[in-house]
C-alpha cells in the first residue's frame, strides 16, 4: 500500500515526469504585471502542466497567440516585426536558434555599430546560445560560426538546460537522493552466507 | 591524619592526601584537567588552584599535599578556600588561557558531549573571549589505526603520555618542542604499538585522541549504555556497552578495581565492528555438500532423525571459548539427558582437570592480589598477549614496589624487566627442587606469585607441569594462610566456568583431542567451538555466532547470539561469576542460546526442565551455589593443590610457548572484523605504515 | 665607590692569568684547608652574618639556604648545583668569573660542599657559553691535579666537581628545571613541593646556587662575614656585579658596593648616558624579567634589592639595561616578550598560552595597531599568568610588560592613536620580529 501511495505522490518525487521550469512560477509572474485576463490565462496554463515543446509541431494560431501573450516562447510580436523589417538572417545553430542582424550591417543608431539578435526555438533560454555564436553575438568576433571552421575548444561544454525539479537535477554529496542507496541505518549487519 | 578546614568545613584527611583530594573528601569540586587518580602527578594544567591561607599566590591543589600545608601562627589548622573571588578569577583566567588556542569545533568533535574541556567552561569559564590573535593550528599526526588525532583541541595536558609511559609500559606518545609549539607525537609518526592504546582515548580529557573506527558514527547523548563483561580474554573487564538502535557502536570501560581497574585492551575496545560482520542470522542445513537456508524446524528435524539414529557413545560436544555458563549448563543436562559422555570444553586441549579441585585452575592469588605479591614467577605465559590488563597489573607492582619477576618460557617484551630463567620445563623442576637464585627470591617473598600460563599446559606433559608448579608452590610457601600464590591464567572466558560445571569427559568419554581423532564420533555438538579441526565424517552441528571456522564445516548450523545480546554469566580467571547483560538483540532469525537447546531438547525428545531464563537460573544456582554470588570469589581450597603437588609425571623438553599467535585475532568476533585485521597486519608488519 | 682592596673578583677585566699559579697570587685556595676545619656549622653561620643574598636573581639568603640541608644524612647523597646557566637577557656576570677567575668558583664549590654535606658538585653550564666551558673545565683540571679537590685531596674532604653543559635554554636556569635537564630529562620545572633541598637532583637533598653566591663565599670565610657585612646597605650587604649595557657611553660589567646610587654608577663607571642625563628615558634595573623604571624614579635610587622593590621593581641579577629618549619602549619590551614566548617551555598552561598572547598583543601596540581597552586586557592577562604558573618564568614574563603599562600607558596611547589617525600609511615602526 505504501508503495502505491508513493508512486502516487508522483510530482514530488524524483521518478515523476520532468516539469518544465517555470511551469507555474513565470506564468504568475507574468500576472503580475499584465492585466485582469492575462491573470485568467495564467492560471488555465499554469494548471494544465503543458509547454510548447520545441520540436513539436504547434498549431498556427497557438503560435501566434503566444506570441501575443507571453515574452519567452521564441519572439514576441514586436520582434517578429522588428525581425522582417530590419533585420537579416545570419545563420542557425545545432539548437535551431536563429541569429540575425541588422541588414547589411546597417549600424544602429542607439548603439554605433550593427544590431545582433537570436530568436530562439522555443523557450527563451539564454543560456542555449552555443560559444561560438555567443562570442558573435557580443561582437566578440565579427565572422559568425558558421561562415568559418569553427572548432569548440575542450572546455567549452555543449548546453545544458537547467535540470532543477528534474531527476537529473544537481544533488550535493551526501544527499541520500543523490546515490538512489538507502544510507546505512542501526541495526545493519553483514550475514554470513556459506559461499560455495 | 591531618586537619584542615575546606570552604569553613573542618575535616579530617591522612596526611598524604593532596589538597585535591582533601577538598573533594570535603565536598568541594575542584576542577582538573591533568590530574588522574591512576597516573603521576604533571601539575601542569593548573585548573585546580585553590586559595591557601597565608600563601600569597594561589595552590596547584593536585601537587600539593595536606602534609605540606603549614598550620597557622597559634597552630590552627590550615585554611583551603575553594570558593573565594580569587579562585574563580584564577580558575576563569586558566579556562581562557585554555580556549584561546582550542578550536571551537564542538559540533564537528568527536568527543562532543562528553569533553571534559566542554563541560567545565560551562562551569567555570567565561562566556566571551577576548584573544583577536589567530589560533595556534597543529598539524594532526598519525599514530595508529585505532586512535584518531585532532591536535589543534590537544591542551597538553599529557595524560596519554603518562598513561604510555607508565602504565602500558610502552613509551610511544611523547612531547616534541616547547612552549606554544609543544606537540604530542610518536616518534616520527609510528603507529603506537601498545595493547592498551585504546585508553588515552579516554584519558583525553578533549577531542584530540579519539577512537578511529568509531568517529563521527554516533554522539554520546543518543547512545543507550549497558553495562557489561568483556570475554575477549578470561579477565573480564568491566565495560560498558554503547549502541543505538540494534547495534553496538562502542565499548568502554567501567572501574572495576578488583580486576581492570579503569582500562581495557584494544580488543575489548575495538572488537565491535566484528559484531555486525559475518553474522549467522539463520539457520542453515546442509544439502548435497551445500549449507542452504532452512527453518528452525527443518534444522531441528534434521539434528533429530540424525541423532535419533547414532549411538549416545557415538556423539560428542564441544564448548566454545565465548559460551556463557547458561548454555554450557543447558547443553550439559542435554547430553546427560541423551546419555552422552564425550562432553569437553578445553578447545586448546588444556590439561586443567576440574577433578582435582577447583585451586588447581583459577587464578587463586586475584588479580587485585598481583599487586600485594613481593615476588613474581611466569610460567609458559606471554601475560601482555593473554591478558593485556593484567600485564598492565604486574607492571604497576613491578614500577611501585620493584618486584622481582621471574619468566620460564619466551624471552619477550614484557613492558618490565624480569629475570629470565628458562625456556622449558626443565628449569621449572630445576627451580621446585630448591636449584637457582630465583628460588632463594620465592622462598624469601612473604607472598611469592606463581602464574602458570595455558602455554605450560596445553602440551602432553601439561598436567605434570603443573604438578611441578605446585610443588615449586609448596616448597617456597606460596599456599598459606591469606594468601595462595599459585594461579592459572586462561585465556579464554568460558573456561573456567565450563569447568565449574563439570563440562569435561565422563567416565568412558573421550576429550577433545579424542573427539577429533578420524572416526572416533558421528555427530558432535559445537557450542561456538571454532578453534579446532573436526574431521571427515562426522555430523556437526554448530551453534554459534559468526561465519568462521565452525560454521563452514557445520551439517547444521543453529544462529546463535554474541555476548552483547544475550544475558550471561561469565565465570573469570579468578572464579569471579558476572553477569554480561544484554544490550541489543540478536541479527535476523538468531536467538539466545539457552533457548535454543532448549527448544532443541524438545524435538529430541528429552525436554529439559526450565521454560526461562530464570528458571534456568534457578537449577544452575542451586546445582552450583557459588555461581550465584554475582561478583563475588568462592576462595578455592588450597588442599587440592597438596594433592596436585604429589602428582608426578614426565616432563618433556620442548620449552613453552604462548598459545596465542596473534593477539588480535583470537576467536571469530575478532576475527571478524576488520579493525582488528588492520591491527594483526601492523603488527606482524605485513602492512606499511601510513605515516609520509 | 668601592675600593681596589675590598674588591672579590680582582681579575674580573682578564688582566691576568686565570691559571691557578696566578690565582693562588689574587689570594685564591688561601687557608682554605683552615676554613673548612672550623666546620659545616661555622661555615653557614658566617654566611649568615654576612648577609650575603643569592645573586641569582631573586635575592634568597644564601646562608639559610644551605641551613635548609639535612645535617645528617639519611643514606642518601647530597649534592650542590651550580647555576652557570646564565641566559637572562643583559646579564653577563658569571661568565667574567668563569673566564677569569674560575678559581674562586671552585673554591667556592668546595667550601659549600662541605658546609652541606655534599661530596659532588654539578656546574651546569649555558650551552652557548663554549668558551667559558673550555676555561673552566681547565681550572678544573687543574685543581685535580694540584689535588685541591678530587678523591684525595689536600683538604681531606673526598670532593668531585663536573662541569656539565646545556644545551642552551632559558628555562634550564630554572634551578629545578636544571635539575631535570641535569638528570638527562626535558628541562621542565618541578612542582614545588617538594624542594631540592629534600628531594633534589636524583631525589637527593640538593642546594642549588649562582655563580656569584658560590664564588664569593671563599673570600668572604677569609676576611670575615664582618668586613663583607660593612659594606652595602643593611640587608643588603656585600658586593655586587653589576652589568650595565644599553644607552651609556662605557657599557661594561663592574663590581660595586650594594646600594651605591644608579647616577653614581653610570657617572663613575659608564662615562655617563649616551646624551646626558635629560636623555635618559627608563632602565631595566635587573635583567629582562624585572619590570622597567622610568628615568625620573631611578635616577638617585640607590642600587640594591630592596629600594627597587620599593620602585615595583627589582635588582635581579643587577644587569642594568639603560635606554635612552631614541628607544621605542613599547617595541623594546615586545621584544622581551617574544623571547619569553620562545623560552616557555609549555608545561604549564597560563605561561604556555599567555605568553604567546601577550606577545601579539604587544607586538600589535608596537605599531599602534590595537584598541586602547587592549591595553587593560593585556594587563589583566598578566595577571592571570603572574602567580599561576609552576615555575617563575611566568611571573618573568608579566612583569615587563606590568611595567610598561604602568609607566608608559601614554606612549602607547600615543601609538593607537596616531595609526589611528592614518592606519593606511606604512605601519609607524614594524613589529618586532
Amino acid at each position: 500500500m505504501i508503495a502505491t501511495n508513493w508512486q502516487d505522490r508522483g510530482p514530488l518525487t524524483p521518478f515523476a515526469p520532468p516539469r518544465r521550469r517555470f511551469s507555474f512560477g513565470a506564468a504568475a509572474r507574468r500576472s503580475w504585471t499584465s492585466g485582469e485576463e492575462a491573470v485568467i490565462f495564467a492560471r488555465d496554463f499554469a494548471a494544465s502542466h503543458q509547454r510548447p515543446q520545441p520540436m513539436q509541431r504547434e498549431s498556427a494560431l497557438k503560435n501566434f497567440l503566444l506570441q501575443f501573450f507571453t515574452w519567452w516562447s521564441g519572439q514576441t510580436l514586436g520582434t517578429r516585426f522588428y525581425t522582417w523589417r530590419n533585420g537579416e538572417f545570419v545563420g542557425e545553430d545545432e539548437f535551431g536558434n536563429k541569429y540575425y542582424r541588422t541588414r547589411g550591417g546597417r549600424k544602429d543608431p542607439a548603439l554605433g555599430i550593427e544590431r545582433r539578435w537570436v530568436i530562439y526555438n522555443g523557450e527563451a533560454e539564454a543560456s542555449m546560445t552555443p560559444p561560438g555564436w555567443n562570442g558573435w553575438l557580443h561582437h566578440t568576433v565579427d565572422v559568425p560560426p558558421t561562415q568559418e571552421d569553427y572548432k569548440p575548444r575542450e572546455w567549452q561544454k555543449p548546453h545544458r538546460p537547467n535540470y532543477t525539479g528534474t531527476p537529473k537535477a544537481y544533488r550535493p554529496a551526501g544527499s541520500t537522493l543523490a546515490s538512489g542507496r538507502r544510507p546505512q541505518a542501526t541495526g545493519d549487519y553483514q550475514a554470513w552466507s556459506p559461499g560455495s | 591524619m591531618a586537619k584542615l578546614i575546606v570552604d569553613g568545613n573542618e575535616i579530617e584527611v591522612p596526611a598524604e592526601f593532596t589538597i585535591l583530594q582533601a577538598c573533594e573528601e570535603a565536598g568541594a569540586e575542584v576542577p582538573r584537567f591533568c590530574f588522574h587518580e591512576r597516573l603521576s602527578i604533571a601539575g601542569n594544567c593548573r585548573m585546580c588552584l585553590v586559595e591557601v591561607k597565608g600563601s600569597p599566590k594561589p595552590v596547584a591543589s593536585c601537587a600539593m599535599s595536606v602534609r605540606d600545608l603549614r598550620p597557622g601562627p597559634n597552630g590552627e589548622p590550615p585554611v583551603v578556600n575553594t570558593r573565594t573571588p580569587l579562585v574563580k578569577k584564577a580558575r576563569e583566567g586558566v579556562m581562557e588561557f585554555l580556549l584561546i588556542n582550542h578550536p571551537l569545533d564542538c559540533p564537528i568533535c568527536d568527543q562532543g558531549g562528553e569533553c571534559d574541556l566542554q563541560d567545565q567552561a560551562m562551569a567555570y569559564g567565561v562566556d566571551s573571549s577576548r584573544f583577536a590573535e589567530n589560533k595556534r593550528a597543529v598539524e594532526d599526526k598519525y599514530i595508529g589505526p585505532l586512535v584518531r588525532t585532532s591536535m589543534n583541541r590537544c591542551i597538553h595536558c599529557t595524560r596519554c603520555v603518562r598513561f604510555t609511559t607508565e602504565v602500558a609500559g610502552v613509551p610511544d606518545l611523547g612531547a616534541i618542542g616547547r612552549g606554544e609549539d609543544m606537540e604530542i607525537t610518536t616518534y616520527l609518526e609510528h603507529a603506537m604499538r601498545s595493547e592498551l592504546q585504546g585508553n588515552v582515548i579516554d584519558l583525553c580529557p578533549v577531542g584530540a585522541l579519539t577512537s578511529k573506527p568509531y568517529s563521527f558514527k554516533a554522539r554520546p547523548w543518543e547512545l543507550a549504555k549497558t553495562e557489561s563483561i568483556d570475554v575477549m580474554d578470561a579477565l573480564g573487564s568491566a565495560i560498558r556497552v554503547d549502541s543505538r538502535g540494534r547495534e553496538v557502536m562502542r565499548f568502554l570501560p567501567r572501574v572495576n578495581e578488583f580486576i581492570n581497574e579503569e582500562w581495557i585492551s584494544d580488543k575489548t575496545r575495538f572488537v565491535w565492528d566484528g559484531l555486525r560482520t559475518q553474522r549467522l542470522d539463520r539457520p542453515y542445513v546442509r544439502e548435497n555438500g551445500r549449507l542452504r537456508p532452512a527453518s528452525w524446524n527443518e534444522a531441528f528435524a534434521t539434528i533429530a532423525s540424525k541423532v535419533g539414529a547414532t549411538k549416545s557413545e557415538r556423539i560428542g560436544a564441544i564448548v566454545g571459548d565465548l559460551a556463557a555458563v547458561e548454555e554450557t549448563f543447558a547443553l550439559k543436562l542435554l547430553m546427560e539427558s541423551l546419555g552422552v559422555a564425550s562432553i569437553d570444553c578445553r578447545q586448546d586441549g588444556t590439561r586443567l582437570d576440574p577433578t582435582l579441585g577447583r585451586a588447581t585452575y583459577v587464578f587463586n592469588s586475584t588479580i587485585a592480589g598481583i599487586e600485594d605479591a613481593d615476588a613474581v614467577l611466569l610460567v609458559g605465559t606471554n601475560p601482555r598477549k593473554e591478558a593485556p590488563v593484567l600485564n598492565a597489573r604486574i607492571r604497576k607492582g613491578w614500577r611501585q614496589m620493584r618486584t622481582p619477576i621471574g619468566v620460564i618460557g619466551e624471552n619477550v617484551d614484557l613492558t618490565y624487566d624480569y629475570a629470565y630463567l628458562g625456556a622449558g620445563p626443565q628449569t621449572l623442576a630445576d627451580l621446585a627442587a630448591g636449584k637457582g637464585a630465583f628460588f632463594e627470591v620465592l622462598s624469601k617473598a612473604e607472598r611469592p606469585l606463581i602464574i602458570v600460563g595455558q602455554g605450560a599446559l596445553t602440551r602432553e606433559d601439561g598436567l605434570a607441569v603443573l604438578a611441578t608448579a605446585a610443588k615449586l608452590a609448596k616448597a617456597v610457601g606460596a599456599v598459606g594462610e591469606g594468601w595462595n600464590g599459585f594461579s592459572v591464567l586462561h585465556t579464554a572466558a568460558a573456561r573456567v566456568g565450563a569447568l565449574d560445571l563439570g563440562f569435561t569427559p565422563k567416565a568412558d568419554g573421550l576429550d577433545v583431542a579424542g573427539m577429533l581423532a578420524p572416526g572416533a564420533l558421528d555427530v558432535l555438538f559445537l557450542l561456538g567451538a571454532d578453534e579446532i579441526d573436526v574431521p571427515e565424517g562426522v555430523f556437526v552441528v554448530y551453534q554459534g555466532t559468526h561465519g568462521d571456522r565452525g560454521a563452514h564445516r557445520a551439517d547444521v548450523i543453529l544462529p546463535g547470539a554474541a555476548y552483547t545480546e544475550k544475558s550471561g554469566i561469565y565465570v573469570n580467571t579468578e572464579g569471579r561469576p558476572q553477569l554480561a547483560n544484554r544490550a541489543v538483540f540478536p541479527p535476523g532469525e538468531a536467538r539466545e542460546d539457552w533457548a535454543i537447546l532448549r527448544a532443541l531438547s524438545d524435538v529430541l525428545g528429552k525436554r529439559l526442565p526450565f521454560d526461562s531464563l530464570a528458571a534456568l537460573r534457578e537449577q544452575l544456582f542451586a546445582a552450583y551455589p557459588h555461581l550465584a554470588a554475582i561478583g563475588e570469589i568462592a576462595p578455592a581450597d588450597p588442599a587440592a593443590l597438596e594433592a596436585l603437588a604429589g602428582k608426578g609425571g614426565a616432563l618433556s623438553e620442548a620449552p613453552f610457548a604462548s598459545p596465542i599467535v596473534d593477539f588480535y585475532l583470537t576467536n571469530p568476533v575478532a576475527r571478524a572484523s576488520a579493525v582488528m585485521a588492520e591491527c594483526s597486519a601492523l603488527a606482524s608488519g605485513a602492512l606499511k605504515q601510513a605515516a609520509e | 665607590m668601592l675600593s681596589d682592596k675590598d674588591r672579590i673578583f680582582t681579575n674580573l677585566y682578564g688582566l691576568h692569568s686565570p691559571g691557578l699559579e696566578a690565582a693562588k697570587k689574587r689570594g685564591a685556595w688561601d687557608g682554605t684547608k683552615f676554613l673548612l676545619q672550623q666546620g659545616r656549622d661555622w661555615i653557614i653561620e658566617e654566611m649568615k652574618k654576612s648577609g650575603l643574598r643569592g645573586r641569582g636573581g631573586a635575592g634568597f639568603p644564601t646562608g639559610l639556604k644551605w641551613s635548609f640541608m639535612p645535617k645528617q644524612s639519611d643514606g642518601r647523597p647530597h649534592y650542590l648545583v651550580v647555576n652557570a646557566d646564565e641566559s637572562e637577557p643583559g646579564t653577563c656576570k658569571d661568565r667574567e668569573i668563569m673566564r677569569h677567575d674560575p678559581h674562586l668558583l671552585i673554591e667556592g664549590c668546595l667550601i659549600a660542599s662541605f658546609a652541606m654535606g655534599a661530596h659532588a658538585a654539578y656546574i651546569y653550564i649555558r650551552g652557548e657559553y663554549i668558551a667559558e666551558r673550555e676555561a673552566l673545565q681547565r681550572a678544573v683540571d687543574e685543581a685535580y691535579e694540584a689535588r685541591l679537590i678530587g678523591k684525595n685531596n689536600i683538604h681531606d674532604y673526598p670532593f668531585d666537581l663536573y662541569v656539565h653543559h646545556g644545551a642552551g635554554a632559558y628555562i634550564c636556569g630554572e634551578e629545578t628545571a636544571l635539575l631535570e635537564s641535569l638528570e638527562g630529562k626535558k628541562g621542565m620545572p618541578r612542582l614545588k613541593p617538594p624542594f631540592p633541598a629534600n628531594m633534589g637532583l636524583y631525589g637527593c637533598p640538593t642546594t642549588v646556587n649562582n655563580v656569584e653566591s658560590i664564588a664569593v663565599a671563599g673570600t668572604i670565610l677569609r676576611r670575615g662575614a664582618s668586613w663583607f657585612a660593612s659594606l652595602g646597605r643593611p640587608n643588603n650587604a656585600g658586593t655586587k656585579l653589576f652589568c650595565i649595557s644599553g644607552h651609556v657611553n662605557k657599557p661594561c660589567n663592574v663590581e660595586e658596593e650594594m646600594g651605591i646610587t644608579f647616577r653614581e654608577l653610570i657617572d663613575r663607571h659608564c662615562g655617563g648616558i649616551r646624551g646626558g642625563w635629560d636623555n635618559l628615558l627608563a632602565v631595566i634595573p635587573g635583567g629582562s624579567s624585572v619590570p622597567c623604571v622610568p628615568a625620573e624614579q631611578i635616577i638617585d635610587c640607590p642600587m640594591d634589592f630592596d629600594s627597587l622593590r620599593n620602585l615595583k621593581s627589582g635588582l635581579g641579577t643587577a644587569a642594568v639595561i639603560v635606554m635612552d629618549k631614541s628607544t621605542d619602549i613599547v617595541r623594546a619590551i615586545a621584544r622581551l616578550s617574544y623571547f619569553y614566548k620562545h623560552e616557555s617551555c609549555g608545561q604549564c598552561t597560563p605561561c604556555r598560552e599567555g605568553t604567546g598572547w601577550m606577545w601579539r598583543v604587544l607586538s600589535r601596540m608596537a605599531e599602534g595597531r590595537a584598541h586602547k581597552r587592549e591595553i587593560d586586557m593585556l594587563l589583566d592577562v598578566t595577571h592571570q599568568v603572574e602567580g599561576h604558573t609552576i615555575c617563575a618564568l611566568g611571573d618573568a614574563a608579566a612583569w615587563p610588560v606590568q611595567g610598561l603599562i604602568r609607566h608608559f600607558r601614554h606612549e602607547i596611547e600615543k601609538r593607537i592613536d596616531e595609526y589611528a589617525a592614518n592606519p593606511h600609511s606604512d605601519a609607524v615602526l614594524q613589529a618586532a620580529e
